[in-house]
């Protein structure tokens, strides 16, 4: 770096951060890269296709890992959410195909709590704070990696739940094979989905994982690779969601099959758009502006979009900017209103509104030739949709705007707290306590908009991007209602998910034993941390224990959907 | 009409017939020539043991008790009820008897800053809301010393500029005991302007003695004044808000240790 000049016009001249500067693995070795160009699988695809500046050896080098699994290792768990997909170098790996235990997971699988043990909490919480019964932590089958190349960032934090009895489990539950030359993963990398199955290694495996930028990459370069995993998704997935979609579900099987052939796969914004999301918050900005167009207004509908994962606003323009109508989620679909007054009148209908990615949005879209032969001849005229503002102020929206602007719309349970009626007596704070052994899993502060305030308190999100790397699924989505939580037994505290969270609601926090004592690690002698957050007391009886004990329900656990801000619940 | 209106309708609606019924009882009572003070006395003994269990809710808050907001309004409208019933019960507002004297002064100290901490929770929120700002409690000293510091620096640094020392000067006869510690809490409390009055007093009284880049800083200077205002109207609303209840609950703790003698008293002379 070279400073110029000696005032405060001074400027300092940097290299511009390129995509490469943080590989995926910085122990990949031109050795590892030529390996892996000679696999079948590597070799077929067409290096030749791909550009200067992103060869096929840079995404080898820099977008994917080499992994050793030992036997037994859980290598991906249903419900998890992966950035990355992985290919089998060697080994055998079996999937689940039927029902397990999901003990197996490492996951938390406490039940409701009995009256008895409700109420005893009021004697049994500690006075010192994050006390930890200690006996607990051997009960999980949890290792460390041993002997294998990995990610070196993550290598003195890699640990991971294991099978104990492969043996038993194969035999009890039903599983499939899956050998060399195997790729899994990519549907729920690409499609940020959740996992759909549990895979775990039955023998000592070798893994290629490719983080989700590579495969991007060569699902984008790679006529063949792109066909394959499209296929796949069509094959398995597509046609399920189309059915499951209520345009779609009268369709004949041949019909379905042909809207699915045409459908085409698009993607907008950074997959990983927490990290820029934070920066930019860090820097002081908001979440607004600079959101990448799906579709603008008054252009020509040539298609149904369909999200399939992620955000979208859908704006109409207003003077000088874009006046927020709605944003849509997964399951949401945009243009049809559009596309049915233009064939209706036989002519093209521009949009009424414009769509923007949110972050980062998956989408279908469904050619408009393809819905006028299949669909629309049988359907009803669809409701007008919500252009018209009608008598809406600007103050009416603005809680929606703000929400959008902090991507708050992520949110399924963020604690909204209307500090007109708020007295900050902190009986929520204190009822938190009680129910979480006397430590409070939020803070009754947080960001503002005039009189409401989001707390700091998990907001169980939508697309849940701290559960993105956790090494041994000790964050997941419980099996019942689907919130995330924290499995503290089988947590290691490496704090990648507190990293993630785009809103700082989880904390990492030192621990004690049963009698107080600090504990610390015996090799580092630093001390033992486990990250904590807000559970929506699922444990407990009676639903969360904060908005219960506010005594002027200031305090709601909301959904920001126009919908929810609507029906007159906040 | 949303569900919280709703429910306070009903919990007056039954209120009324509550009392309603008791009326009709004691008409009954009185009219064939009984004595109603048991039957009114126990009823509100019972009415007031119910309002006092509200604390043992918040405490019990891991319970599935029911809504703490459901207990509050319970609790409002009982409050009113049990004055009624007590008026009921002595014949008067104001009983004869030593003891009596005692209970009744008790009584009405409570229902008296029950219902001043009823109104002050309806009024103070939106006060601190149309600050503008939201500051935790235990943070203030914090957010002062912080202010404080800055206020310092600033003055320092342009008496070190200018080479004049008035605004130092002024810093030192005035705002020292302004940033020292929250200051007009009194003024905060019953909502007087008085606090944004005196700053704007003394930076006029000042500004007459500088130059533009003086009063430069002393507009930066005043900006954190006003902030420390607006923490300073938190730091009041919000310890009156944390402090009613030491109020209400010792007095409602004397309140039923003297009610429970009376109904003991009451109840061996009755014997």
């Amino acid at each position: 770096m070279r400073e110029l000049g000696d005032n405060s016009e001074a400027v300092a001249h940097l290299t511009r951060p390129q995509r490469w500067d943080s590989p995926f693995d910085p122990e990949m070795t031109d050795g590892d890269v030529s390996t892996l160009l000679e696999r079948p699988e590597i070799a077929s695809i067409d290096a030749t296709a791909f550009p200067g500046h992103t060869p096929l050896e840079g995404i080898l080098s820099n977008d994917t890992s080499i992994v050793k699994f030992s036997a037994g290792d859980i290598v991906v768990r249903e419900g998890d959410y992966g950035n990355s997909a992985f290919l089998i170098l060697s080994g055998d790996l079996r999937v689940f195909t039927g029902d397990y235990p999901h003990s197996l997971l490492g996951r938390d699988t406490a039940g409701k709590k009995g009256f008895f043990e409700t109420i005893s909490q009021s004697w049994t919480n500690s006075s010192i704070a994050e006390i930890r019964n200690t006996e607990r932590y051997g009960r999980q089958s949890l290792r460390a990696e041993q002997g294998h190349t990995s990610r070196a960032s993550q290598r003195d934090t890699q640990s991971r739940v294991y099978i104990r009895d492969i043996p038993l489990i194969l035999d009890k539950y039903r599983t499939t094979k899956m050998s060399d030359g195997g790729l899994f993963g990519e549907l729920a990398a690409m499609g940020r989905i959740p996992r759909t199955t549990t895979i775990f290694a039955e023998t000592d495996a070798t893994l290629l994982e490719i983080r989700w930028q590579g495969l991007r990459e060569i699902r984008r370069f790679d006529e063949g690779f792109r066909r394959a995993i499209d296929t796949r998704y069509r094959e398995n997935a597509l046609r399920i969601h189309l059915r499951e979609t209520g345009l779609f579900s009268a369709l004949d099987d041949e019909a379905l099959g042909k809207v699915a052939d045409a459908t085409l796969f698009e993607t907008y914004g950074a997959f990983d758009w927490n990290v820029s999301y934070q920066r930019i918050r860090a820097a002081g900005g908001s979440g607004a502006g600079n959101e990448p167009a799906i579709a603008r207004q008054g252009e020509y509908a040539d298609g149904l979009l369909m999200i399939r994962a992620g955000f979208a606003r859908m704006a109409v323009d207003y003077g000088n900017g874009q006046r927020t109508l709605a944003y849509l989620r997964a399951g949401d679909t945009f243009g049809l209103e559009e596309l049915y007054a233009g064939w209706k009148a036989g002519s093209s209908v521009g949009l009424r509104s414009s769509l923007t990615a949110l972050g980062y949005v998956d989408a279908l879209r469904v050619p408009a030739n393809i819905l006028e032969e299949f669909v629309l001849p049988n359907l009803a005229a669809p409701p007008p949709g919500i252009h018209n503002q009608g008598s809406r102020t600007l103050a009416d929206d603005a809680l929606l705007e703000w929400a959008i602007e902090e991507r708050f719309i992520n949110a399924t349970k963020s604690m909204l707290i209307d500090l007109n009626l708020c007295v900050r007596c902190d009986d929520c704070v204190r009822a938190c306590g009680s129910t979480h052994g006397g430590n409070p899993r939020f803070i009754r502060h947080g960001r503002t908009f005039d009189h409401w305030m989001v707390a700091n308190a998990c907001m169980h999100c939508t697309d849940p991007v701290c559960m993105i790397g956790c090494p041994t699924g000790a964050i997941h989505r419980s099996r019942v209602g689907g919130i995330v939580v924290i499995n503290d037994d089988t947590c290691i505290g490496c704090s990648t998910c507190a990293s993630s969270c785009p809103y700082n609601n989880i904390r990492m926090v030192e621990i004690r034993g049963a009698n107080g004592v600090a504990l610390v690690d015996s090799d580092t002698n630093r001390p033992i941390v486990k990250a904590t957050k807000c559970d929506l007391c699922h444990t407990n009886p009676g639903g969360p224990a904060c908005v219960r004990a506010c005594p002027h329900e200031a305090l709601k656990r909301v959904d920001f959907q126009r919908e929810s801000l609507e029906e007159g619940s906040l | 009409m949303d569900l919280a209106r709703t429910r306070l309708l009903v919990i007056w609606l039954a209120a009324g017939i509550i009392f309603d019924l008791l009326l009709v009882v004691d008409r009954n009572i009185r009219v064939n020539l009984g004595s109603t003070g048991e039957m009114t006395g126990y009823w509100l003994f019972g009415v007031m043991v119910f309002l006092a269990l509200f604390h043992l809710r918040k405490r019990l808050s891991m319970l599935p008790l029911g809504g703490a907001a459901v207990w509050l309004n319970l609790h409002a409208v009982g409050g009113v009820l049990v004055l009624l019933i007590y008026w009921l019960h002595t014949g008067s507002l104001w009983p004869n008897g030593i003891y009596e004297y005692g209970l009744a002064v008790l009584f009405y100290l409570t229902a008296l800053s029950g219902i001043v901490g009823y109104f002050i929770q309806r009024v103070y929120p939106r006060m601190m809301t149309q600050t503008g700002i939201e500051v935790i409690y235990e943070r203030i000293p914090a957010h002062l010393s912080d202010l404080r510091e800055e206020a310092k620096r600033l003055v320092v640094e342009c008496c070190d500029r200018t080479r004049v020392d008035t605004l130092g000067r002024y810093y030192l006869n005035t705002l020292d005991w302004y940033f020292r510690r929250p200051r007009f809490g009194f003024n905060h409390v019953v909502g007087s302007q008085r606090s944004r009055q005196w700053l704007r007093q003394q930076d006029a009284y000042v500004r007459h003695y500088l130059n533009d880049e003086e009063k430069a800083y002393l507009d930066r200077l005043t900006k954190i004044a006003r902030q420390k205002d607006k923490i300073d109207l938190h730091y009041a609303l919000q310890s009156v808000m944390k402090r009613w209840l030491l109020v209400h609950i010792p007095l409602t703790a004397a309140l039923m240790t003297l009610a429970l003698w009376h109904l003991l008293v009451a109840n061996v002379y009755a014997l």
